[in-house]
């Protein structure tokens, strides 16, 4: 089959409308009830913040991370799901938004900002010169600065070979995408370290940042999962997806819920062995009382029980279990963050509450908002990338 | 990162051969069968006799160590774990390499792997058995190994399930178990054909027996290839599993240096990164040797070679994160840890296993370097260089320079440290040079599948397996 | 000897495409025993049979999970039931540590019970009589062609229509298997001589193995457990000091731990022990099992658990008088301090070396106990 017969031309732009209002809904609510939230409790609302930027951030530079996988490997299966996976990146720039009121809060937020515990710890001062106002405003700026760049470079190849057909701009693509992986691991970590474990600044880990790295491509991959399944199904997607591609999906899904526990396995079993009080002062209070809750939460909805919703072949291919695991996954998630990040705001016990369901509503907008938007603007396959076809035809 | 001098023409909209010169059905079985019957040349005996004297003085070396005791090694406190420990960690990760290749590879659909899984498989299983030797003859008394398993015995007690030495003998058993099955369960068809091809009465008996009267009936094909999917995935978190726990031998301690979170995966990595060194390694030999050019093509290294780079990249990333991390906890030790690592009395040995892990493999950006074989092999021995070493720095500097400084100490290693090693590199390299003569070192039939035309134009429904 | 039988009709085609469509032309005529055979999987065959999915990953699931938990009861029993012990100040129950030993143990269960399924249930393996093997047949789909055999036994089968059925689909050859079964006969005479001669040859081998295994060469090193080590070992002779001791007695004035000199020397004065010297503890449950223990240890072979003389060397040597005496009763406790310090003429030896001072008092106070209770009321309760 040639490529226009493949190709539903009616379909290549927009998604439902749905997507939008929807999102445009949740994103509006979300900055209102964040808004009253900065009024009654600027520390509790600014950890909420601190969860929706971790939240957006992961699911974009996730999705930019599959992007550039793809480049890299040269993967063929996954050329004509490439575009979702670039229109989720697309929060990205929109970063520069969420950390803005952040920057101005940072004394409320880090215990590392008041000098008061210089004396007692004298830690605090090894790390003072990492650890200051102005070099992490510096790097934060610098961090989602790069995310920006590749982001801007990579995508617009990606567009311009819409019209062009140059199949010098994916060997393009390929380069950038090469070099964003070591730069994509090293701001991560840059980002990790800044703004989830600073929160605790005598807790270390070094495997942390990997740690939120398998919660980002876990995000990311559910939530395209999610929406080329329910395009695909509702028969708005461009072109006809096989089996074989959910497949393929949920085989991802599936492998990065077991890299996601291999990692928070190794690193709590490490901490808990080991047992030195800096380190198990992190998973304390995790492990006491209402956040014990959380914990057990988290490890069955990140892993026992979508572990077990995938694990059989059948399930890959059943778009309605997708779907849902799919879902789950970003619901769990949303847990993890949170999971993350309170316990370091109150560690006595659980909260729920404005902040919460802000966050919750902030990032849902965000993301579903930028990729209505950027549907609408954009074709929704790739139709000039040479790999279309071949991976049209995959078959496992 | 681009510019219009490097830009190659590649042409993305085809899918690039597996097997070069499209090779016939038979002459796949032919060549691939044939260094296992015709009489091997004289550089094979010269390479076997050189593996063979490595393997002798090893043997010595060892025999020496078991008749006086593992006093004849250089290993004293506080440095307890020196050249046993880091072979035993080096060989294990060789051997991940062959079980990525084999069966994650597989998963990913992967097909480049078909030329390269059945000799990496291989090595898999001669590297673990290179392995297990160690921790057997640390022990200083190897016939009391049966104490870390856990039977009943005289003094009612069991093993320590809380120790990470123990999970090591569940984990390097149980991976020596499923990559022997895995290699063996890909190997019968190959014998099948083999058996039907030889004219010698007892090689025809042998391969009957090995090759269990497989039919290549598709009733059997059909459990087998399942059978083989479900091997790959198990073996896929196995192989995490095991150089995890490996790190867990020493990240599961609070010494300085060793106690950090990242060493799971970076463990993971380093094995992977250390047992392509070796693959490339080997295959570069044996395609040589062999005349196997048309199946392990340079495609299969290029690619390999970007396996490589990228599992260097993760090292290097361990590297960068250790210090930072050392120096932004604030601990004291951590740090001196560091700082002793790269300017103390084994400074020399960190600065080459930085080079050799990453800076060398840098080169590997360049598709000029990947494509050369003779650059390749050069930086494949380096690399097994400075694998070797990075486990060697690991253990060492963590080691002497203990908490007490009075009990600090400089461990050297003795003749009879270096003999080891040197036998069981012997070991390693004349299995690999006896395997390759006795069985097929490509999987002759997952060869065949990937051939052009070997399977009828997909207009079947979606429903096969 | 039996007959040959045929077993059934082999096709031999030369490509893929043919054999696929010539199983989809099988399976549809309802020929069901039948198998097509090439030298590798080829896509698309299973549907064209019509075979129904593979029900192996149930055994390696069911197998696999069970692994897992064979593992948690084991580790639970061993370290928390059978023999509970603490180590690094883990709980009995360490959960997070046997996490790998659980996941390890899935893998080697899942992986073993799925490839004894996949070859001896499956596909019934090994089998090396099958009448298809050995054929020209199986060296060319061994090789690069690919077939299809008929059985006889499937009903729709009938020599030559079926034979022209597959030239007709294109087949390159068609052969016919026989089936010749081989009649092996496994009687053996049992009292033939080669046979005894074996077994008797069989039985000396072994023992002698056995013999000199067990009584000469684990006796020699290293099988000797490198038990004979280049250091001197307790109670052995020395070649380098001049007495030939190879343990050293200690420096002169050393003073072992709990054996510091007592501040009264009361060897011959009774007077002044039982003046000065007092029981410096206290009656505490600990400071009676001490006692209790030391009395059974030390005391006890010659004065009876009771302190009755009633003992289990009794007529071996002199008997003790029993401490229930009232003369005895009323002692203070520095004679008996005393008497276990120095020993009591010549008869009773001195215990300083053995027992510590604090220990001994600790008897002392044993000893009081065994008097109360075997007379609540002696002289000293008045």
């Amino acid at each position: 089959m040639s490529r226009s017969e493949q190709i539903d031309a009616s379909k290549l732009k927009g998604v439902p409308t749905s997507y939008s209002s929807v999102g445009w809904s949740l994103l509006i609510i979300g900055v209102v009830l964040m808004l009253v939230a900065f009024a009654i409790n600027v520390r509790h609302a600014s950890f909420s913040l601190i969860m929706t930027l971790t939240y957006v951030a992961t699911i974009g530079t996730g999705a930019l991370f599959w992007v550039g996988t793809e480049y890299v490997s040269s993967a063929v299966w996954s050329t004509a799901l490439r575009r979702p996976f670039e229109f989720m990146a697309g929060v990205i720039p929109f970063l520069f938004i969420l950390v803005f009121p952040l920057l101005f809060n940072l004394h409320t937020i880090f215990t590392w900002t008041h000098k008061s515990l210089f004396a007692t710890d004298p830690t605090m001062l090894v790390r003072a010169p990492y650890l200051n106002v102005p070099f992490f405003i510096i790097r934060t700026i610098l961090v989602i600065g790069v995310w920006c760049l590749f982001y801007f470079l990579i995508i617009r190849n990606s567009k311009l070979q819409d019209t062009t057909r140059d199949q010098r701009l994916t060997k393009r693509n390929v380069n950038l995408s090469a070099g964003f992986m070591p730069v994509f691991a090293i701001t991560l970590t840059l980002f990790t370290v800044d703004w989830l474990m600073s929160l605790a600044p005598n807790w270390t880990s070094t495997v942390f940042a990997v740690y939120v790295f398998a919660g980002a491509a876990l995000g990311a991959m559910a939530f395209g999962t999610l929406l080329i399944v329910k395009l695909n199904e509702k028969n708005r997607f461009p072109v006809k997806l096989t089996p074989d591609h959910y497949y393929n999906l949920g085989a991802f899904l599936f492998a990065f819920i077991n890299f996601w526990a291999y990692i928070a396995f190794s690193q709590f079993m490490l901490q808990w062995y080991g047992n030195l009080k800096d380190e198990t002062a992190w998973y304390i209070p995790r492990m006491h009382g209402s956040w014990a809750v959380v914990s057990i939460v988290l490890v069955l909805g990140e892993f026992l029980i979508p572990f077990f919703m995938l694990v059989s072949r059948a399930a890959k291919f059943n778009p309605r279990r997708l779907v849902f695991v799919s879902v789950w996954l970003l619901v769990a998630h949303a847990i993890d963050i949170y999971w993350l990040t309170m316990p370091e705001y109150n560690s006595s016990g659980a909260v729920f509450g404005l902040g919460e369901i802000a966050f919750l509503f902030l990032s849902a907008g965000i993301v579903l908002a930028v990729f209505a938007w950027k549907a609408k603007k954009n074709n929704m396959v790739p139709i000039g990338d040479p790999k279309l076809e071949r991976g049209l035809e995959f078959h496992l | 990162m681009s510019s219009a001098t490097t830009e190659e023409v590649i042409d993305y909209s085809v899918t690039p051969p597996l097997v070069e010169g499209n090779p016939s059905l038979a002459k796949i079985n032919d060549s691939i069968a044939l260094p296992t019957e015709r009489w091997p040349s004289k550089k094979y005996f010269a390479a076997l006799s050189v593996t063979l004297t490595m393997l002798l003085i090893g043997v010595v070396a060892l025999g020496y160590t078991l008749y006086y005791g593992i006093g004849m090694w250089g290993n004293n406190i506080p440095v307890g774990w020196a050249f046993d420990i880091t072979n035993f960690v080096f060989w294990i990760g060789i051997g991940h390499a062959g079980t990525l290749i084999s069966a994650i590879l597989f998963l990913f659909r992967q097909r480049w792997r078909t030329g390269i899984a059945r000799a990496a498989e291989a090595m898999t299983i001669f590297a673990v058995m290179c392995a297990g030797i160690f921790p057997l003859i640390h022990l200083g008394r190897p016939w009391y190994a049966l104490f870390i398993i856990p039977v009943p015995n005289q003094h009612g007690l069991w093993v320590n399930w809380n120790s990470p030495l123990v999970w090591d003998v569940f984990a390097v058993s149980t991976y020596f178990t499923v990559s022997l099955m895995f290699w063996y369960i890909g190997l019968i068809p190959d014998l099948a054909m083999m058996r039907d091809r030889t004219t010698s009465k007892v090689k025809k008996m042998i391969y009957s027996i090995l090759s269990l009267g497989w039919r290549h009936a598709n009733r059997q094909w059909q459990h087998y290839e399942k059978v083989y999917v479900i091997l790959a995935g198990l073996a896929t978190p196995l192989v995490l599993s095991v150089h995890s726990i490996v790190s867990f031998d020493f990240a599961v301690s609070i010494l300085p240096g060793w106690h950090t979170t990242i060493f799971p995966p970076y463990f993971v990595a380093g094995a992977i990164f250390s047992g392509f060194g070796m693959v490339l390694t080997v295959l570069i030999i044996i395609r040589k040797v062999f005349n196997l050019e048309y199946i392990i093509t340079k495609d299969h290294l290029d690619k390999m070679a970007k396996v490589t780079l990228l599992t260097s990249m993760m090292v290097a990333y361990a590297y960068l994160m250790e210090p930072f991390i050392a120096w932004y906890s604030g601990s004291p030790f951590d740090w001196y840890t560091v700082v002793a690592r790269a300017t103390g009395h084994y400074a020399i040995g960190f600065w080459v296993m930085i080079a050799c892990n990453v800076l060398i493999p840098q080169l590997l950006w360049s598709k000029k370097v990947r494509r050369n074989v003779a650059v390749l092999f050069v930086i494949s021995l380096l690399i097994n260089v400075g694998m070797w070493l990075e486990r060697y720095i690991i253990i060492v500097t963590s080691l002497y320079r203990d908490f007490l400084p009075s009990s600090w100490h400089i461990y050297t290693p003795t003749i009879f440290d270096f003999g080891i090693l040197i036998g069981v590199f012997g070991l390693f390299f004349t299995l690999v040079l006896l395997f390759s003569r006795t069985l097929p070192v490509v999987s002759m039939s997952e060869l065949k599948g990937v051939t052009e035309g070997a399977h009828p134009h997909h207009n079947f429904g979606a429903g096969h397996e | 000897m039996s007959e040959k039988r045929l077993y059934g009709l082999a096709a031999i085609f030369d490509t893929p495409e043919k054999v696929v469509a010539a199983a989809r032309a099988v399976a549809g005529r309802g020929f069901t025993k039948y198998d097509s055979y090439s030298s590798y999987p080829i896509h698309g065959i299973d549907s064209a049979m019509r075979l129904k999915r593979t029900r192996i990953p149930f055994v390696t699931l069911v197998a696999g999970l069970s692994g897992a938990v064979l593992l948690v009861l084991f580790t639970w029993w061993t370290n928390s039931v059978d023999f509970p012990l603490v180590i690094g100040g883990k709980p009995y129950f360490a959960w997070p540590d046997y996490v790998p030993l659980m996941f390890e143990m899935t893998v080697l269960f899942g992986a073993v019970s799925t490839v004894i399924a996949l070859l001896v249930v499956w596909l019934n393996l090994p089998r090396n009589s099958h009448p298809l093997h050995d054929t020209e047949f199986m060296k060319k789909v061994s090789k690069d062609r690919f077939g299809i055999c008929i059985e006889s036994d499937d009903p729709r089968f009938n020599e030559i229509e079926t034979r022209r059925f597959f030239e007709d689909l294109g087949a390159e050859s068609v052969d016919s298997i026989y089936d010749e079964p081989v009649d092996i006969s496994l009687r053996q005479k049992v009292l033939d001589p080669k046979f005894i001669a074996a077994i008797v040859v069989v039985a000396v081998v072994s023992s002698a193995t056995t013999y000199l295994a067990l009584n000469k060469m684990l006796l020699i090193r290293p099988w000797s457990s490198l038990n004979a080590q280049f250091k001197v070992n307790p109670e052995s002779r020395s070649t380098f000091y001049s007495d030939r001791f190879g343990m050293r007695p200690p420096v002169t004035g050393t003073v072992a731990r709990g054996h510091l000199p007592d501040p009264i020397t009361v060897s011959d004065n009774i007077a002044a022990a039982e003046k000065y010297l007092v029981n410096p503890l206290l009656p505490t449950p600990h400071v009676m099992q001490v006692g209790q223990r030391d009395f059974n240890t030390y005391c006890s072979p010659c004065h009876g658990y009771f302190a009755d003389g009633n003992s289990r060397l009794q007529g071996q040597f002199p008997s003790p008088p029993s401490l229930h005496t009232d003369s005895l009763r009323l002692a203070p406790d520095g004679l008996y301090y005393n008497v276990i310090t120095n020993g009591f003429q010549g008869v009773m030896p001195s215990y300083a070396r053995q027992i510590p001072r604090k220990e001994r008092w600790a008897i002392v106070w044993y000893i009081r106990a065994l008097q109360k209770a075997q007379n609540p009321n002696g002289p000293e309760a008045k």
